[in-house]
């Protein structure tokens, strides 16, 4: 799984439900140090009576800041310029429906596309 | 699956044999003590040759013979996942508190670092002065392990655990009832699996992805809270420890690992409790006694409120009698009021 242009992962799932099944296992498949990359990962616990569907919210990246590029004028003067990749997509995937696979083909096919833009703009 | 009888009868045949043939070898060796015994008088002791004995091939096992210590499986006992599950249903059976956590890509140092904060934690609490009913007081602080299950084949122990009675097993003839038996198999096949009441269907849904289990041999919510202020900190009840009093779990590896780590429910007792549940277990003040104590005090003010109700009602109708006995004696004869009230008085006044 491309999880570069992952930014933020809000869940919120009731682990005693099977519908958490895949909203766990997205959770597992996040790399080790996605957390000290700036990913931000908020997980809520839902009471074992709650019947509430799991929640997976994934928000892309607006723009990273290794992209930033130093451009120097003619005055010496130093300026960033941003490369934009995309505008902070955001997602609301539902796992008991999508599947652990699913929910990865939806992030993915969206990363790619980011993946895209990004050369695009490097090269 | 199919049920597969696997019984190593070869090797056990083979290995009986074995021994009855090295019984044949060494019986003639009584008869030689006893020959040299009788001739006392010589000096020398030759070793005697014995010729060994025909192998007789009677002493074949018969067709239903089954060896005590490899008793026939279901499931192939060398494999390691058949291990596993008689070690988790040990574990299931002999453990009465146990917390489950989901681990999301922990390193192999940042489990170090959780293990060790947890160990300094654990040691910290205080040991308990008596043990239950009394007796010697055990620590049960170096038997808590936070240990990575395989969650099927725990799936499968908890079924075992919960759906296979060994004693009802025994009652048939020819069962065998360890828990890689046939007859635990069945019994697992057959159950109720969808049943609500079961722990097993509250529980089941937990194991999926990776799942660590943190195992108290006894149910002592001194050492939960320790753990869980470790573990799964929560501001007002189970704080974190300080970062002057515990510098070494606000190490980066420490805090990166803890935050991967995440609690999702626990059993007790054989009972299904959410994390909101083990904190209520963790919460509660001196352990099992005192839950007992606070019982017997509810029970006895409880009985105290009953009996000053049941009281109550006649006490007010004796007290209504009473005054109204004292009024109708006062309006038969007032004069003797006055007669008393000087007396009264001086009873007062001395």
């Amino acid at each position: 799984m491309i999880t570069r242009f992952i930014t933020e992962v809000n869940t919120k799932f009731n682990p005693f439900s099977a519908a958490a099944r895949s909203t766990r296992l997205f959770l597992s498949s996040l790399p080790a140090n996605a957390r000290s990359q700036g990913m931000k990962i908020d997980t809520k616990l839902l009471p074992r009576t709650s019947a509430d569907p799991a929640v997976l919210q994934v928000k892309f990246s607006t723009f990273r800041l290794s992209e930033l590029k130093e451009e120097y004028t003619m005055h010496g003067s130093r300026t960033n310029k941003c490369i934009i990749a995309e505008d902070g997509k955001e997602m609301n995937l539902d796992g008991a429906k999508l599947g652990i696979k699913g929910i990865i083909e939806e992030v993915d096919r969206h990363s790619r596309f980011l993946q895209k833009q990004a050369d695009l703009n490097d090269g | 699956m199919s049920a597969r009888l696997n019984c190593s009868s070869a090797r056990c045949v083979g290995r009986v044999i074995k021994s009855q043939t090295a019984n044949l070898l060494s019986r003639p060796a009584p008869a030689a003590v006893t020959l040299i015994g009788t001739s006392i008088s010589s000096t020398r002791h030759y070793a005697v040759a014995s010729r060994p004995a025909p192998l007789n091939l009677k002493t074949q096992l018969p067709e239903n013979y089954v060896s005590l210590t490899q008793p026939p499986t279901a499931r192939r006992p060398e494999s390691r996942k058949s291990q596993m599950i008689r070690q988790y249903t040990a574990l299931l059976r002999s453990t009465p508190l146990m917390l489950f956590f989901q681990h999301n890509s922990l390193t192999a140092v940042e489990w170090a670092a959780v293990r060790r904060e947890l160990r300094a934690a654990l040691r910290a609490v205080p040991a308990p002065l008596v043990g239950p009913d009394g007796s010697m007081p055990v620590d049960i602080t170096e038997s808590i392990n936070f240990q990575v299950i395989r969650t099927r084949m725990m799936d499968v122990a908890m079924k075992i655990e919960e759906f296979f009675d060994p004693e009802e097993a025994a009652k048939h003839p020819n069962a065998f009832t360890h828990d890689l038996s046939q007859t635990a198999y069945e019994a697992i096949q057959a159950a109720d699996k969808e049943n609500p009441n079961t722990a097993y269907a509250q529980l089941r849904h937990l194991f999926h992805g990776p799942v660590a289990a943190l195992s108290f041999p006894t149910v002592s919510p001194a050492h939960l809270a320790a753990a869980l202020k470790i573990l799964s900190p929560s501001a007002p009840d189970f704080p974190a420890p300080t970062r002057r009093k515990n510098p070494g779990y606000y190490d980066l590896t420490t805090q990166s690992g803890l935050q991967k780590l995440l609690l999702v429910g626990g059993r007790v007792e054989g009972k299904a409790f959410d994390y909101q549940g083990v904190r209520w277990v963790g919460g509660i003040e001196g352990g099992l006694d005192g839950l007992r104590a606070q019982l017997m005090y509810m029970l006895q003010s409880a009985g105290l409120g009953l009996t000053t109700a049941l009281q109550g009602q006649s006490k007010g109708l004796w007290l209504t009698l009473e005054s109204r006995r004292t009024q109708l004696d006062e309006e038969q004869n007032p004069k003797k009021e006055d007669g008393e009230a000087p007396s009264g008085e001086s009873v007062d006044g001395a």
